[in-house]
Formats: structure tokens, sequence, C-alpha cells
């Protein structure tokens, strides 16, 4: 039989079933789309194809024979290439040095050809049509490009499989289509693409078939052309949602102004922001890649300082030096990256929830029984699943990770809840969970500023949404009568 | 095995001790003197003796152990030691001022080389290992410049038979070892600040987003552990009666070494204070029973590396099993 299989896949980590046996087949040149929840086993299986993880049970066939995969490097040796969600590069390496890494092309001795190698990766680039320089250092590079140098290290060597693990989450739309274009070259010349992603209008894009998994089995494989998202969303989750639905608030004329800013700059991030906040609502703040709207949130939450402008809490002027003053004032931020800014990974699920410093028991000593009980309630009354809250965060799912991420902050009761992409990477179910938290903590007064490069998100969130583009507000318009096409108007400042 | 046992088992300090245990009865085995002779190893006055000497290591250790599980490293606790004790025993044997004057005068000069590291690793940004580095060559630097590279002699301006708050002297440093290792195993694991500490190491930039002050944690880590290294080197001189400049000369790797040993992951966020003693008796006893074996003279340095490195392995092989 052409193509890849799957055939019985299965794999456990202790007393955690990722992958039940999954079975089905790729076929070759395709673009095979691989959705599902995070936790359903997708990457798990790749990692698996691309000789990373070793399976308990099953085989992977590709081309009628069975797929030998105990290494990375066993996997590239057969054609199996594969893009990481998160970057796997040297920075401190060149373009090229990237490309080859681990498998320089030597000369008499070990000798490195860097010439020959500097020729391969021109041309490589050249292919891709990627403008960089193949002596560029990798650290100089855009993230856009760093992604691509990935790609182009994959197909470097014949590579005939190529898997790409959520690879447009740091693109803007202009290189994501780029990102496409290339994809669609590869696949006319015959390369199989699996394509891993929680972007469904993407995956409807670029795929002819997808696959869903739930829970470690597989559900179905489906035609694209047969199929609508809204299917593939319900066999994902087994259940039916629509998560970009807009669940219709109000917030009082007169519910005081929690927020105000006047005229905040910091250069080169942002210029002449002015905006507010009042107590239980929800304001949107929209804009791609590059506008500054995560050094916006960073500066109000007190990490950086702004060159001019004034800001207000609860109509007192304030001016924080510190995200302690921050959250003393009635501030929280949920940071962007999770794993980077938000989690400590040493530490249980009970004490990632308790830690943001300023309202524990005292001053100084931990109440551990109080501390158990606030965490144990946290949980439940975030439905954060997880076997326990001694457990550490890593055994957590993303959504739930994000959960924990956004509860520990409201303990300490805050009056306004700073949101940067409060849904990245986190599935279909988890994201509606946490739309819904966000909205039950704005009905409780709480002031939300949410900013996100999901158009639907805003759109289903926000009570009214502010447009960034290049760090300079473009307009307000209320969330009751937005739509895709006027906030992405001024996004891109296109006139029709 | 049942829930409770494995849970004990993993208790870090636990599975420390043990080895300790085994590490002892290992040496009262080997040691066992024919005969009705005292046995040389397992007998009381060379316990205290392991105990008096391990408890200098120890108390510089509990806060290499802080620093360690902060994510950083402190290369100058031996230096500090040997400053704070030399000048404790310049100002006391050739200058003449009270004891009280001198041991107050060293604990301050830690005071000020715990200021220097944290300044050189918050203010400036240098990375641990080169800060400390450089605080552990201008400790030790002055510590020549002051003694001019002499001897000096406490025990003579010492009455005799002298006892340090009542007790004899050999007890001081395991005291306040127990004290300090109590008190700060409690600040660790029940404080704010120790939480801080353990989250700084586990994600500087997530504690930074939670409000932690990290800046100020970090320093005050590094004054402790400095300042506690010179309590040490204080002791250290008050019950040798004697010192010179270089004294405790390469004890900063051992007391790493211990803290490891002990639990503490240089990577940050693992570790205790606990772990960090024992895992300083456990190089007490290896110190105290090697040169009591015949021919294993030469041996002795090579059996502490292989020591640490095999303590090491099993625990990492434990953990993960574990997981």
């Amino acid at each position: 039989m052409a193509g890849l299989a799957f055939d019985g896949v299965t794999k456990s980590f202790g007393a955690v079933r990722a992958l039940k046996g999954v079975s089905f087949p790729v076929a070759e040149g395709e673009t095979h789309a691989l959705v599902g929840e995070n936790g359903a086993g997708k990457s798990t299986l790749m990692r698996v194809l691309a000789g990373i993880v070793r399976p308990d049970g099953g085989q992977l066939v590709w081309q009628g024979r069975k797929l030998d995969l105990h290494s990375p490097r066993a996997a590239l040796d057969q054609g199996i290439g594969m893009v990481y969600q998160e970057m796997l590069l040297f920075p401190n390496l060149t373009v090229s040095g990237n490309i080859f890494a681990g498998r320089e092309v030597t000369g008499a001795g070990g000798r490195l050809r860097e010439p020959e190698m500097r020729e391969r990766t021109a041309r490589l680039l050249e292919e891709l049509h990627l403008s960089v320089s193949a002596d560029a250092e990798v650290a100089s590079l855009s993230t856009a490009h760093q992604q691509l140098v990935q790609i182009a290290r994959a197909l470097a060597f014949e590579c005939r499989i190529l898997i790409l693990d959520e690879p447009t989450t740091c693109l803007t739309e202009g290189e994501t289509a780029h990102l496409f274009a290339i994809l669609d070259r590869l696949q006319r010349r015959g390369v199989t693409l699996i394509y891993v992603s929680h972007k469904l209008d993407e995956v409807f894009r670029l795929c002819q078939r997808i696959t869903v998994l739930r829970d470690g089995e597989h559900v179905g494989t489906f035609e694209a052309s047969q199929t609508t998202p809204r299917d593939i969303v319900r066999s994902m989750v087994g259940r039916d949602i629509d998560p970009a639905a807009r669940v219709p608030r109000t917030v009082p004329a007169e519910a005081p102004v929690v927020l105000s800013v006047e005229h905040l700059t910091r250069r080169p991030w942002f210029e002449d922001v002015s905006l507010s906040v009042r107590a239980g609502e929800i304001v949107g703040l929209f804009g791609l890649v590059g506008s500054g709207r995560s050094e916006l949130l960073e500066t109000l939450f007190g990490l950086y300082r702004a060159q001019s402008g004034a800001m207000s809490f609860a109509g007192l002027p304030v001016r924080f030096a510190s995200p302690v003053q921050a959250i003393r004032t009635g501030l929280a931020l949920v940071p962007e990256e999770r794993h980077r800014q938000g989690l400590f990974f040493n530490l249980s699920v009970r004490h990632n929830l308790v830690l943001p410093a300023e309202n524990a028991s005292g001053p100084w000593r931990i109440d551990g029984r109080r501390e158990r009980g606030d965490s144990q309630r946290l949980v439940e009354q975030w439905r954060i699943k997880t076997a326990g809250v001694e457990a550490p965060p890593d055994s957590l799912s993303g959504g739930n990770q994000q959960k924990v991420v956004m509860a520990k902050w409201l303990r300490a009761a805050p009056r306004l809840l700073l949101l940067d992409e409060p849904t990245k990477g986190v599935d279909v179910g988890a994201k509606w969970e946490i739309h819904d938290l966000i909205r039950r903590q704005a009905d409780q007064g709480m002031g939300c500023l949410v900013v996100s490069s999901e158009l639907p998100e805003i759109l289903s969130l926000a009570d009214r949404i502010v447009v960034l583009r290049e760090g300079r507000v473009q307009g307000e318009i209320p969330g009751a009568g937005a739509d895709e096409e006027s906030v992405m108007r001024l996004a891109t400042a296109v006139r029709h | 095995m049942n829930a409770r046992l494995q849970s004990l088992w993993k208790t870090r300090e636990l599975s420390t001790l043990f080895v300790l245990a085994l590490e002892v009865a290992f040496f009262t085995w080997y040691l066992w003197p024919e005969g009705d002779r005292a046995h040389p190893f397992f007998n009381l006055g060379n316990g205290v003796l392991i105990l008096k000497y391990s408890s200098l290591y120890g108390i510089a250790a509990i806060g290499a152990a802080m620093v360690i599980i902060s994510g950083g490293v402190d290369l100058a606790p031996g230096a500090v030691m040997a400053l704070a004790g030399v000048v404790t025993g310049h100002l006391f044997a050739i200058q003449g001022y009270p004891l009280s004057v001198g041991v107050a005068a060293g604990i301050f000069t830690g005071l000020l080389s715990g200021i220097l590291s944290a300044m050189l690793v918050v203010l400036v940004n240098l990375p641990p290992f080169i800060a400390t580095l450089g605080v552990m060559g201008i400790a030790r630097g002055i510590a020549f410049i002051i003694t001019e590279g002499r001897f000096f002699d406490l025990s003579s301006r010492l009455p005799a038979g002298w006892k340090p708050f009542g007790l004899p002297a050999d007890w001081l440093a395991p005291i306040v070892l127990v004290v300090l290792a109590a008190v700060f195993q409690y600040l660790m694991q029940r404080f704010q600040w120790g939480r801080a500490i353990f989250a700084i190491g586990g994600n500087e930039t997530a504690a930074l987003f939670s409000g932690i002050r990290v800046g100020k944690v970090k320093a005050s880590v590094y004054i402790v552990a400095a300042v506690l290294a010179s309590l040490s080197g204080v002791i250290l001189v008050v019950i040798q009666g004697q010192g010179r400049a270089d004294l405790a000369t390469g004890y900063e790797l051992d007391i790493i070494a211990s803290a490891v040993v002990g639990g503490a992951s240089l990577t940050g966020g693992r570790g205790s204070v606990v772990g960090a003693v024992l895992g300083t008796l456990i190089f007490g006893v290896l110190r105290n029973a090697l040169p009591q074996i015949p021919g294993a003279t030469f041996y002795d340095r090579l059996i502490v590396g292989v020591v640490v490195v095999v303590i090491v392995v099993v625990d990492q092989f434990i953990a993960r099993k574990g997981a």
C-alpha cells in the first residue's frame, strides 16, 4: 500500500494513556490535518512519527514497509522531518549552521566544508523565497523567518514526510500566507504533509483530509470538501458548541471607570495610547503581532515605565514602578506565554495557585491549611482538571494550565484583569470555558482588558473593541456592532 | 509498597539520611577493631569530632542550598569564611580588642561580601558564577593583605577551658548548626520568603510577572549565604584557636557538593536546607573515616568524587522512576 499508515499505535506515560491504539492512513502526497483538543494525543503521535517517542505497541508503515523509528536521527534518515511548535533552533549559530547542525558536510578528517554548506543553504533559501543570508545569525531573524528556517532544515535532506506542529502560532497573516504558498509548492513536489493545528480555518484552507483524535483515540478521518468546521469541532469535543457565538451582555452606563490611560507612550512599541475600562466591562484590544499590544499591557502592569502620558486607576492618578505596586493597587496580568511567564513547574498546582505574593495569610508566614482550602476551592470553581492540588502543573493540559495562571490572581480580588492572549494554544472546549470564566468575572464587576490576535475571540468576548496598529490606537468599535471586516479594516489600515 | 511508605521514600531528606546511616554502618563494620580494643571510628569522641568539623561546612551549606534553590551558585563561602575568621582573629589576637568586637567585625565583613555579591548579581546582572568568583578572589585577597601571610593565635588570649555560653567549645558549631538549620528549613517551607526563593529558581520570569520582588529576594539570599559563611569562619578560628589567610581553602566546592548530594538542583527550584546539612555530614564521615583505612591515604579525594557522582545519579534514577 502506498502512503503512510498508523497501525494500532499505543503509548502510555505512567498512568496516563496518551494513545490508545490509533490507526489511520495518510495518502502519499496529500496534505493531511491532525486536529483534536490539547491532550488528545496529536503531539505524542507526531513525536512517534519523528522518532522522539517510542510507542509501546503498534507500528508505522510507509509504502508497505515497516518504519524503524528508534531515534530522531533514524526518522530523518528515512525522510521524515518535523517542524516543532516551539522553536528548536540554535540562536547562536548562522542559518547554514542551523540547517546542517548534526549533519554537517565534512571533508577529510571531519573538517567542515563551509562553502558547500553555505551554497546549499543559499539555494534552499531561494527555493523558499526567503530573503535572508545563509550567514545571518538565527537570533537576529524574525519569528516567521525562524519558523521558515526550521522548514528549510527539514527540507535540506530529501524529506518525504513533513510534520508541522502548529506552525502559525507566532505568525502574522502575511507570513502565514507566505508559509502556505511554500507548503503548496512542497505538495506539488510530492511531499506528504501532516499539519497539526487548532486553527480550523487554516486546516480547511490547506488540507485535503482531516483526522480527528480525542482522548488518545481515532475519532474519524474526513474529506475536507465533505465536512464543515462545525462538524469537526463536534467530533473534537464530543458535543455541539460554537466557540464564536457572541454572548450578549450589557454594562450599566453608570459603571465607574476603573482604568483610564491618556497619551501613554513608550517608543518604539506604542505611542499616544488613550483608552479606558469600566467596572464590569470587557474591552478587547485587537492588533496584529507587532502592534504593541503585549508591551502596552506590560507597561500598564508596571513591568516597564512609560516615557510619557498618564494613567489613573479608579479615578486616582497612578504610576507603577513595579508589578508589586500594580498588584497592590488592584491589577492582575495573565501573561501571553504561560510556560515562560506564568507557571512554576517545580511547584505543585496548589503552590502555583496561591503564589501571587500579596495575598497570603499573613505578611510573612504561610498558613498551610488555608492555602490547601483556597487552592482546592479555586480548582473546583474554575473546573481545573487535575489529579489533585499537589500535582505538578506539567501533568495538566494546556487549557487547564491556562486556568491555573488565571485563577491564581483571583484570590487577590483584582479590580482590573489584564489578559494577554488568554486562549493561546488552548483547545476549543477549554477556550469556551475560559471565555465563560472571563465573562463571569466581569459580571461580578471586574474590568477586563483582553488582548487577542484572534478576531473571533475578540468579537465573541468584547463589549468594546480598541484596535491598535503599529503602536497607535486606530479606533474604537462597540462590540455589538462589530464584524470581522470593520475590525480588520482598522487593524490593517485598508480603506474601501 | 503502600502510599505512605512511598511518599516517605520520596521525602528527599530521608533518603539522604538513609545514605548517611548506611555510610556509618559500613565504616563501623569495616573498621571493627580486633580483640577488645576501642572502636577507632564508632565512639563518642570521634562522633563529636565529625560533628564539630562538619558543622562548619554545614552552617555555610545552609546558605549555599538557598542560593542554589534560587537558581544561582555561590563560589565565595570558603573565602568569606577565611576573611571573617582572619578579621576576628586579627582584631582579637593582634589588636587586642575584646572577642565580641572581633566576632561582630568578622560577621560584618560577611555582610559586606554578601552585599557585594548581591549587587553584582542583581544590579549589575552578572551571572552568579562570575560575580561570586570575583567576590571569592576579593575576600581571599583581603584576608592575605590583613595577615600579611602570618599565623595568628587566639588560644593564648582565651581563658583555659573557655566555655562560650557555658558550652564546651567543641559543641558550639553543632548547636549553632542545628538551630540555624531548623530556622532556615522552617523559613524555606512555611514563609513567603522561602516560597519566593523556590519560585524564582523555578521560573524567574513568571516570578516577576507574579509580583514577587525578584531582585530583593535574590539579593537577600546572597547576603544571608555570606553572613552564614562568615559566622562559620568566625566559629572556625575560635574553636581552632588559631588561623591563617588560607583557611577554608576549597571549601566552596565541598559545600556546593553537599547541597547537591542533599537534593539541591543546580538548575534551581529544588533542594532543601536540611538535605544540604545531611550532605555535609556524609562528606564529614568520609573525611574522618577514610584516613583510618590503611592504604587509603591517596584514595580519599577519588572516593569523595565517586560518591558525589553515584549519589546524584541514583537520585536522578529514583526521580525518573517516580515520575
